[in-house]
């Protein structure tokens, strides 16, 4: 299925949604950190500066953006839609709510909407409708599913090339670059990475800073790319020679933690109950202290048209988990003795389980020293 | 997101010229009357930010205050586990990780009681949640579009910034030296091979456009996997290193007509590059330099340069004319297409107005 026939299917999905909530207009935001909302009303993957889209409910949608390159490519990756270059973006965009002066305006994602266009608020009847986008964003089509399969493949085939990478002497950089290299060859246009070198001194993944790999050091990486704008994720540690006593026997607590919260995924559970049941492992390991947020950020996450979106993996996030969604379960965390560890794998939520789509092995890797 | 080397390194960014930049900033701010400044930040929009204080988030956001006098404040909603890896790429500023940014730097303005006019960069683009959060935490607090006065003192760039401009424009340029004319199959690998090279020589992003068949589209995309490149391409690398960003895009052709117009066309380019006078409207120039270029006509063009919150913004285009031309010593990318002797041709790079001897070479 090509991106503009999903792009059809999930336009119909938002019109549906918008006419039962009674909206005539969406007002929706994005830029390249933020691109999920844009992207399902648009088709439009955002690269360089922002954009703003008004999406009517006869399914007319306007696209201003403020880059004259990003208009280019919207010019070719987008069917069906009107694009504007508005350089002055939310000056322009001001002036054209006015002619929706007498029809319910939704807009998302309402904390990042520019200041002005929301202050409009007070002559306009335009109002947060976030939650519009959020449900249709975290319950996906068939097709939708199909897309995020196909990236968990590339996520697989993504890790393998990272794997062969990795060796001793190289900087975590070069590792990356084989990794995109791969990718804009296999038409992932896209792919979000962090990495981690090191051992106890480790207390996170962050973007490469020329650390050079040397022997002894765990080695973590999520790698997320994009196939016809949905993302998928694999997390993974390697060591670099022969895994010590404790790397392995952490590690496979890691991977209890993770098959314990990937058995608890299906139709009806809270995400807190995926959260507890990894964060419990811990605890039973006496380990309670490295699942607060001190160590770690979430327990696991959405993923769809961005590579981190609701529900977030926590104990205290009540949102119902719905067959339907696309997750990723990874219990990453701090270890104080080897350091940091990660470990996730994708699921699509079913009513009675969930379905894994990552086929990278749970293992500790290792390459030669 | 940032998928490339992110670091400080001292030599390259000086204490002392991230220094130096925030007191010109204090310096403009007192002209204007203004007892703060607050800046905004994420990925997308890293460069005023950076441009203060060496910082880039790869991820969340976040915003910078900037007192008349004592350490700028970071706020971010990027959690104390990363507090350790900001420091390693941002060497100045107090750094305060809260999931409300803007209240946690409303709560510092409402504290001071000698605060009470703040200048912000693009106030208007503001994001709702953190303006509402900043007001909310502050109520006293006027808040003052000072986006000009940012743009006064991103006139000229200091040496680090030069210098750093410098090798972002070497990482692109060795990228693009990697298509080989003859050989190259399809787009995805192509662009693959451009990015690999920028990378794996510490660019911190490089993002390659592709226009396949240059006679058929010359909108560049990120032409990925099996697209075939017809005999005539163009490409474009937008390369970052250390929160410096350039552009450079070249045409190939693999036929003897559209070779010998491209080779003419790019021979033009670099002395164009050089020669940008202060001063005078750049279409101006550029239409004056393209009737010395045989058979060439102009087909579009625009200057970038960084005044803002954006790497790079549209200063002037054939599209969204300029009232007087660059400033003296001002960086801007210029990219310009042509029709030379009916084949299509694009050059971008950078450079710095007036014929600078630092001024960087384009691609012949």
């Amino acid at each position: 299925m090509n991106t503009a026939t999903l792009f059809f299917q999930r336009k119909a999905r938002l019109i549906e949604t918008m006419s039962a909530a009674g909206l005539d207009v969406m007002l929706v935001y994005g830029n390249a950190w933020q691109n999920d909302y844009l992207r399902y009303a648009t088709d439009f993957g955002i690269l360089e500066g922002q954009a703003l889209a008004l999406v009517r409910n006869d399914g007319h949608v306007t696209l201003y953006l403020d880059s004259l390159l990003e208009v280019d490519r919207a010019g070719v990756d987008c069917a069906d839609v009107d694009i504007v270059h508005a350089p002055n973006l939310v000056a322009e965009v001001d002036t054209a709510l006015n002619r929706f002066r007498n029809q319910r305006i939704g807009a998302a994602p309402y904390r990042l909407l520019p200041r002005r266009l929301a202050q409009r608020a007070k002559d306009l009847p335009l109002s947060d409708q976030t939650w519009v986008l959020d449900r249709l964003l975290m319950v996906k089509l068939e097709s939708e599913i199909a897309a995020v399969r196909r990236a968990s493949q590339l996520a697989d085939d993504g890790y393998a090339v990272f794997r062969q990478a990795a060796r001793v002497g190289r900087k975590d950089y070069e590792l990356i670059a084989e990794v995109e290299a791969f990718y804009r060859a296999k038409g992932v246009e896209d792919n979000f990475q962090i990495i981690g070198a090191g051992g106890p001194d480790v207390r996170g993944m962050a973007p490469p800073s020329g650390k050079r790999l040397k022997p002894g050091d765990l080695v973590t990486t999520e790698l997320t790319p994009c196939v016809d704008g949905y993302y998928a994720q694999i997390c993974r540690t390697l060591a670099v020679g022969t895994p010590s006593a404790e790397q392995k026997a952490t590690h496979a607590l890691w991977r209890e933690a993770m098959e314990a919260g990937i058995a608890v995924v299906r139709d009806g559970v809270a995400a807190a109950d995926i959260a507890r049941a990894e964060n419990d492992v811990f605890r039973r390991h006496g380990l309670g202290n490295y699942v607060t947020s001190e160590y770690t950020r979430v327990r696991g996450h959405g993923l769809g048209l961005f590579v981190d979106t609701k529900p977030h993996i926590l104990e205290d996030v009540a949102t119902r988990i719905d067959a339907g969604m696309t997750l990723i379960v990874h219990p990453n965390t701090y270890h104080p003795v080897v350091g940091y560890l990660v470990l996730g794998d994708m699921v699509v939520v079913g009513k009675d389980g969930c379905e894994v789509l990552t086929a990278t092995p749970r293992e500790l890797f290792s390459v030669d020293a | 997101m940032r998928r490339g080397l992110m670091a400080w390194n001292k030599d390259e960014l000086p204490i002392g010229t991230l220094d130096e930049r925030i007191a010109r900033l204090r310096a403009r701010m007192s002209e204007a009357g203004l007892d703060a400044f607050v800046v905004y930040t994420n990925f997308v929009r890293p460069s005023a930010v950076s441009y203060l204080t060496g910082f880039t988030p790869y991820w969340s956001d976040g915003i910078l205050l900037v007192r008349a006098s004592g350490d700028p404040v970071f706020a971010t909603a990027l959690s104390k586990r990363v507090a350790n890896w900001i420091r390693t790429t941002s060497p100045v500023a107090e750094i305060v990780n809260a999931p409300r940014p803007g209240a946690a730097l409303g709560a510092r303005l409402a504290a001071d009681s000698g605060v009470q006019r703040v200048g912000v960069l693009e106030l208007d683009a503001l994001p709702a949640g953190i303006h509402d959060d900043l007001v909310g935490a502050a109520p006293a607090v006027e808040l003052i579009d000072a986006s000009a006065q940012f743009a006064d003192i991103r006139r000229g760039i200091d040496r680090a910034e030069r210098d750093l401009l410098l090798r972002a424009d070497a990482l692109a340029t060795a990228a693009l030296g990697q298509v080989n004319v003859a050989k190259a199959g399809d787009a995805g690998t192509v662009a693959g091979l451009v990015e690999k090279r920028a990378r794996l020589d510490g660019a911190e992003e490089a993002q390659i456009a592709v226009a396949a068949d240059f006679d058929r589209d010359r909108r560049m995309i990120r032409a990925t996997g099996a697209v075939p490149l017809a005999d005539r391409f163009a490409l474009r690398a937008s390369v970052a290193y250390k929160g410096s960003w350039v552009r450079r895009s070249r045409t190939f052709a693999r036929d003897v007509a559209g070779a010998q117009a491209v080779a003419r066309a790019d021979a033009w380019f670099g002395p164009v590059l050089r020669s940008i006078e202060a001063g005078k409207p750049l279409a101006a120039q550029l239409a004056a330099q393209v009737g010395s270029l045989a058979g060439a006509e102009l087909t579009r063009w625009m200057a970038e340069s960084c005044v803002g919150s954006y790497p790079l913004q549209v200063i002037a285009a054939a599209t969204v004319p300029a009232g007087e031309g660059p400033a003296d010593g001002a960086y801007l990318v210029l990219t310009v297409e042509l029709s030379v002797d009916g084949v299509p041709w694009i050059g971008a790079a950078p450079a710095i107005v007036g014929g600078h001897s630092e001024t960087v070479r384009a691609t012949a």
